[in-house]
């Protein structure tokens, strides 16, 4: 069988460009993948749709975009024209998306091939995409182990070499904790670089697509390309800045943060002496690295639960029954058909944080817990800013601890909050904040390094991620090639 | 413990519809999330401003409409009556 997706994007293209291989070869590649693993990674797929475009392809001349021609797995949260969009919800297992998502316009545009959508937690709610309609991905590094989520499906593509690039969404760590857990490169952007139009809305301030890949260049080429001010997303902004521009650049006057909460304790031991191995490794390359304080920074997933609970009720208010998705049949009246619907369409999490979000937005309570978050959360954005005053970026772990058993605490109604307690920070600020491989635990699992910049400055996260990568002596490859 | 009223107003508001043993489970679980975000009650904060969004681009207000065919918007409508969305009797005769 033909490697050609293990390959580099550079290496890819250049076969493309020689006309060695066409893009069909790549999607053929991809669907002998898909078909061979069992792990779980895909809600739908669509070959015939993947093979056309490609003989489309072929038609054109392969220009100079890295990107031309290569297959990409899309979350299914993400509309995709004339494809299903699940969200991994009985509620919408027969929805068909009717136009496409402002950033699958832009990977359209760049001729890239989408072979199908991937698994998640309903709704993206969840922390290891067991929540899912459809059974929970397996992690190609132990399968009896979580995958980590929600965007767990197009974490277990990348990481097993399914295919190269996959898009995610993060509203509390969903693209970085799921990153971690497979031992890939995975960014969530500034809030507002990446178009939200036609991104399923679970809460609003926090939601943001993310990029996944197997090392960060192709990851900065990515997310460049999905990159654009829409105007059908009125918090995105135009962005010229190249992101690519500081990649292998030398790391000169370099200053990095390591909060003392992100090596306390509750951090697994193993993780935490990665992160101080990294910091050495740092400090003999000349970049200065210093332990900060941060006010609120523990109190994270508190104001995490009230927003993202409370944004939630009121944006899966829509799931009525009448205008799309499952619909009770002969319900008593209109009240019934609301009631009936939700409960037999939504499954026990989403109904649990769309009944504690309704009851945070009610009446008075409003007032005591959600106005009082959006409070704490510009205090805890102003004392994130001070950092980046004095620093580059802030580093610590992605996670607490690695990828555990599968079907682990299930009925917790707290666990998935406490799985991302280092990772919603960033979307409190809106800040970007990338994940990346730095080593393995003593049961051979990935251990992710969380990187967070100030806003719009993914290129200086890019460099020093950039630089750690060439530092760093594990393979994550290893699993790509068990399929 | 929540009280079984207390559910039952909480599934009201979200307008979900619960089994008798659903109130059980619903009772303890919703019980400790409420119990972890009234923590919040306890944090001191620094000043009034609210974060409401991370981004401070002035928004223009005015929306570049989406023209959808309707055609399209009816193939996801779960009831329908020719070109118009079926919805259960409301009034009664």
């Amino acid at each position: 069988m033909s490697k050609y997706l293990s390959l580099s994007l550079q290496e890819i293209h250049e076969l493309l460009k020689n006309k060695k291989i066409t893009p069909k070869d790549l999607v053929m590649e991809c669907f002998d993948n898909i078909e061979k693993s069992n792990l779980n990674a895909f809600i739908n797929v669509y070959k015939d749709y993947a093979l056309s475009e490609a003989s489309k392809l072929e038609e054109l001349e392969v220009d100079d975009d890295l990107l031309f021609g290569i297959p990409i797995a899309i979350k299914d949260n993400i509309m995709v024209k004339d494809m299903k969009c699940t969200c991994a919800s009985k509620m919408l297992d027969n929805f068909v998306s009717i136009y496409d998502a402002g950033c699958i316009d832009e990977i359209k545009r760049h001729h890239m091939i989408i072979v199908g959508k991937t698994n998640m937690d309903e709704f993206a709610m969840g922390s290891t995409s067991e929540t899912s309609y459809y059974g929970a991905p397996h992690n190609p590094w132990n399968y009896d182990k979580v995958s980590g989520g929600s965007s767990g499906g197009s974490a277990v593509a990348v990481s097993s070499g399914i295919i190269p690039l996959a898009l995610g969404s993060d509203t509390g760590g969903s693209v970085r904790q799921p990153s971690s857990f497979t031992g890939i490169v995975g960014m969530k952007p500034t809030y507002g670089r990446v178009s939200r139009y036609g991104l399923v809305a679970f809460a609003s301030s926090l939601d943001q697509v993310g990029v996944m890949s197997r090392n960060v260049y192709e990851n900065a080429l990515l997310l460049k390309a999905i990159s654009k001010e829409d105007k059908r997303d009125l918090t995105s902004f135009e962005t010229n800045d190249d992101i690519t521009c500081l990649i292998n650049k030398p790391l000169t006057n370099f200053k990095v943060a390591i909060p003392k909460y992100f090596i306390s304790d509750i951090v697994d031991k193993e993780i935490r002496d990665k992160i101080l191995e990294i910091k050495t490794m740092l400090e003999t390359n000349h970049v200065t690295v210093d332990f900060v304080d941060i006010k609120y920074i523990d109190k994270t997933a508190i104001l995490y639960q009230i927003i993202a609970m409370g944004e939630a009720s009121s944006n899966l208010a829509r799931f009525d029954g009448i205008k799309y998705g499952y619909s009770y049949l002969n319900p008593k009246d209109l009240e019934d058909l609301y009631k009936k619907t939700r409960r037999y369409g939504f499954g026990s999490e989403v109904k649990r944080r769309i009944m504690v979000g309704s009851y945070l937005l009610s009446g008075e309570n409003a007032k005591i817990y959600y106005n009082k978050a959006l409070q704490i959360r510009d205090d805890l954005s102003k004392e994130f800013q001070k950092v980046f005053d004095n620093y580059n970026l802030i580093i610590g772990p992605t996670t607490a601890r690695c990828a555990y058993n599968l079907n682990t605490n299930l009925d917790d109604p707290l666990k998935s909050f406490m799985d991302d307690i280092l990772v919603m920070h960033a979307n409190m600020g809106g800040f970007p904040s990338l994940s990346m491989p730095v080593g393995f635990n003593s049961e051979h699992l990935p251990i992710g390094l969380q990187i967070i910049g100030n806003r719009m400055d993914e290129k200086t996260i890019y460099q020093l991620a950039s630089f750690i990568e060439k530092e760093i002596k594990d393979d994550f490859s290893e699993v790509r090639n068990g399929i | 413990m929540l009280t079984k009223e207390e559910v039952l107003h909480v599934a009201h508001l979200a307008r979900i519809e619960v089994t008798d043993e659903e109130i059980e489970k619903y009772q303890k679980d919703l019980k400790i999330l409420l119990d972890e975000v009234d923590k919040i009650r306890s944090i001191e904060d620094f000043d009034d401003d609210k974060m409401f969004s991370p981004t401070d681009n002035q928004y223009d207000l005015k929306r570049e409409s989406v023209i959808v065919d309707k055609e399209q918007i009816l193939s996801n409508v779960p009831k329908k009556m020719g070109n118009f969305v079926e919805v259960p009797v409301m009034i009664n005769e």
